[in-house]
């Protein structure tokens, strides 16, 4: 079995108890990131602000174009920022150059150097940036290969690799090096489904026996849900939400989370809130249903404020006609996994239903619907989850 | 049945097309090959047989003396031409790689406009340039000296040279180099490391044209220097049509010179061949 060999790394030699006591309160700090771009026009980054812990791994997931590549460039040092500071393990590194930051950063569209063997890629950086021996060079590129999965491609040139086996060898190239954290900009979009999902799975182990931050960017959120210790979920460059997969999934702070996240997505009803008392009920054109445990005083809405309101479609029921909250045609069934996708539509609002599989027949078009009414959110105008 | 006639109808034309695709391209074949055959028949002969009345091929009784008159002839000039050549390759690409560089990779004001112009400056007839580069370079002290012929060439080498360069840059994906970046290289480094190495193609292939631009070039050269200065051969091989003895053109000398002054880039468009195709590959990868 490979063993990692920590002990030999750079960092844990030269710290002494003195400085250990006055560690960084976080492995990696960034504080207040800003990036623009076309002077200033385009925003891609902003008040960006996140702590990170030394064995986190932590996804940052957005629809594309939201400006994550950039922020992950911003850390790398491969784009400076126009405000705020980069901190790695108690270092400013805002301004430094990439190769002084001792971070290894694997991009969606594979870099290898394609006149180098992929030995000599993952051996690259060795070759840059330490004065190691070549018998040690040697033996580490090869425990990397070994590790990867890649040694019997040691010497042969990247192009004649297969897109797994190229990411591989990238991965290998950043490991070998031992950095302070890795940054990976949807190193997996590239590859089919199944390799993907074995690539998710490697990774993971990897970085749990590495024990080292991992930066992954994705697009992509079930790899999102998959993947990450910490989520962090982006939009136009500008942090929405950060949190665990199940504080993302279960209580997302505004509707753009609720309808990203999940899959099918979250239904989404407008309407008004009314207040009746202590009661609270929200009113669409097209249904009413009441609120449980939760008392008007402590409400964030008044009576008459418009409101959105959202359900997972595994919170919503198919019973027989006229037995639910209100009735609805069927559009289309689906299979989505283990269930039956049921799509509906009433009014002009679209929402869909989870079933087990092939618990709900569709002979007949109009069902009753029904809620878990304890799991509705509710979010207000601005979008912002009140409930 | 009716399948069996349409084949045989589709095997008429077939035979066709390929009866017309043969006969274009053994014209063309012995539009360049029997000029060139009869050359090297004619630089293999004595004088007498320059002038025989009746037509063969292999020369009766065959002589390398044209061969050795003619690079007895040209030698000094030879040597010109070399000096030439390298020292225009050299300019070239020492403008042309960090220039197309800078445009594949950096903004900057006037950036388009400016490549136009680099663009346009090739469908320039150069012929209008030379009488005031040549009127110049009598003020600059340019006239009969080796960097005055190496400059001249640049006004169309270099512009060509930004143009294949800068594609090609252009075409390779800057990841790369941040790859290096990150991996412990400086901009320069990951330029000389990883850019240089796959530019490869696009610089022989420069190298290449710029040579055969030193080497071939008439008219530039013979306007800016003469006979006591850095002649090139192709002007000396001038002077041998107009020179002879006087009664009669030595074509068996201006043959085999000729030749001579072919060999070079032949040979190096030998070796440089498989990258120049690279070079001009519609895609890089
Ligand atoms: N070099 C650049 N020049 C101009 N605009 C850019 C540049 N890089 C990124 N952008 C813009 O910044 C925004 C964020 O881009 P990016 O970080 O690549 O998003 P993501 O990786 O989330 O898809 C986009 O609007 C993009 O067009
Ligand atoms: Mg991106």
């Amino acid at each position: 079995m490979y063993q990692w060999d920590m002990s030999s790394s750079r960092d844990s030699q030269e710290i002494s108890p003195a400085e250990q006591t006055q560690e960084p309160a976080h492995y990696i700090d960034i504080n207040g990131l800003r990036k623009t771009f076309s002077n200033g026009t385009v925003v891609a980054v902003d008040d960006f602000n996140l702590d990170i812990e030394e064995d986190e791994f932590v996804v940052f997931l957005g629809p594309s174009g939201c400006g994550k590549t950039t922020t992950l460039r911003c850390i790398s040092g491969l784009e400076l920022p126009d405000e705020g500071e980069v901190i790695l393990n108690g270092r400013d590194v805002t301004f430094d150059k990439p190769k002084d930051r001792d971070l290894a950063f694997v991009f969606q569209n594979i870099t290898l150097f394609p006149h180098m063997t992929v030995r000599e890629n993952i051996r690259f950086g060795l070759d840059m940036k330490t004065d190691l021996s070549k018998d040690e060079k040697k033996r580490k590129v090869e425990e990397t290969a070994e590790l990867l999965d890649i040694a019997e491609t040691l010497d042969r040139q990247p192009t004649a690799l297969s897109g797994g086996q190229q990411q591989r060898v990238s991965i290998g190239r950043a490991m070998v090096m031992e950095p302070t954290a890795f940054l990976l900009d949807e190193p997996f979009a590239n590859l089919d489904a199944n390799l993907r999902d074995r690539m998710q799975t490697e990774i993971k182990r990897l970085q749990r026996e590495l024990g080292k931050s991992m930066i992954f960017v994705t697009h992509d959120q079930e790899e999102a849900m998959t993947l990450g210790d910490k989520i962090v979920i982006m939009e136009d460059g500008e942090i929405q939400q950060v949190g665990t997969p199940y504080e993302i999934y279960n209580q997302p702070k505004n509707l753009f989370i609720a309808k990203f996240i999940g899959s099918p997505s979250t239904n989404i009803f407008e309407g008004t809130a009314k207040i009746n008392g202590e009661e609270i009920y929200i009113e669409t054109d097209d249904f009413e249903v009441r609120l449980p445990n939760v008392r008007a005083s402590e409400f964030a809405a008044s009576n008459g404020d418009m409101v959105f309101l959202g359900i997972r479609p595994e919170y919503m029921h198919v019973v027989p006609k006229s037995e639910g909250i209100f009735n609805a045609e069927i559009d289309v069934k689906e299979l989505h996994g283990e269930h039956d996708a049921i799509y509906f539509t009433v009014g002009e609002t679209p929402f869909t239903v989870t079933e087990p599989q092939g618990q709900v027949q569709d002979t007949e078009r109009v069902k009753g619907v029904d809620f878990d009414t304890d799991k509705i959110w509710l979010f207000n105008e601005r979008e912002e989850r009140i409930h | 049945m009716s399948t069996a006639s349409r084949r045989a109808q589709l095997s008429v034309s077939d035979i066709l097309y390929k009866l017309l695709f043969y006969s274009t391209l053994g014209m063309f074949l012995l539009m360049v090959l029997v000029p060139l055959i009869l050359v090297i028949s004619a630089s293999f002969r004595p004088l007498v047989e320059i002038y025989a009345t009746d037509v063969y091929l292999i020369p009766k009784e065959p002589t390398i003396q044209p061969w050795i008159d003619g690079y007895e002839d040209l030698k000094p000039n030879l040597l010109n031409s070399l000096y030439i050549a390298t020292g225009t390759v050299t300019i070239a690409l020492v403008v042309a790689i960090p220039g197309a560089y800078a445009y594949a990779r950096t903004s900057f004001p006037w950036k388009k406009p400016l490549f136009y112009i680099i663009i346009l400056s090739l469908l320039f007839p150069h012929v209008l340039l030379v009488i005031p580069i040549t009127d110049l370079w009598y003020d600059f002290g340019l006239y009969n000296t080796l960097p005055g012929v190496w400059l001249g060439h640049q006004t169309f080498v270099v512009p060509f040279a930004i143009w294949i360069m800068r594609d090609f840059f252009q075409k390779m994906p800057s990841n790369l180099e941040e790859a290096a970046q990150i991996y412990g290289c400086t901009q320069w480094s990951a330029f000389v490391r990883v850019v240089l190495p796959l530019a490869k193609p696009a610089i022989i292939a420069v190298l290449f044209l710029a040579f055969l631009n030193g080497w071939n070039d008439f008219l530039f050269a013979n306007m800016v220097t003469d006979s006591r200065g850095p002649q090139p051969a192709v002007v000396q091989l001038y002077q041998t049509i107009n020179g002879g003895s006087g009664e009669a053109t030595d074509w068996q000398l201006l043959m085999s010179e000729s030749l001579i002054i072919g060999l070079p880039p032949v040979t190096l468009y030998l070796f440089a061949r498989r990258y120049i195709s690279e070079a001009f590959a519609v895609s890089a990868s």
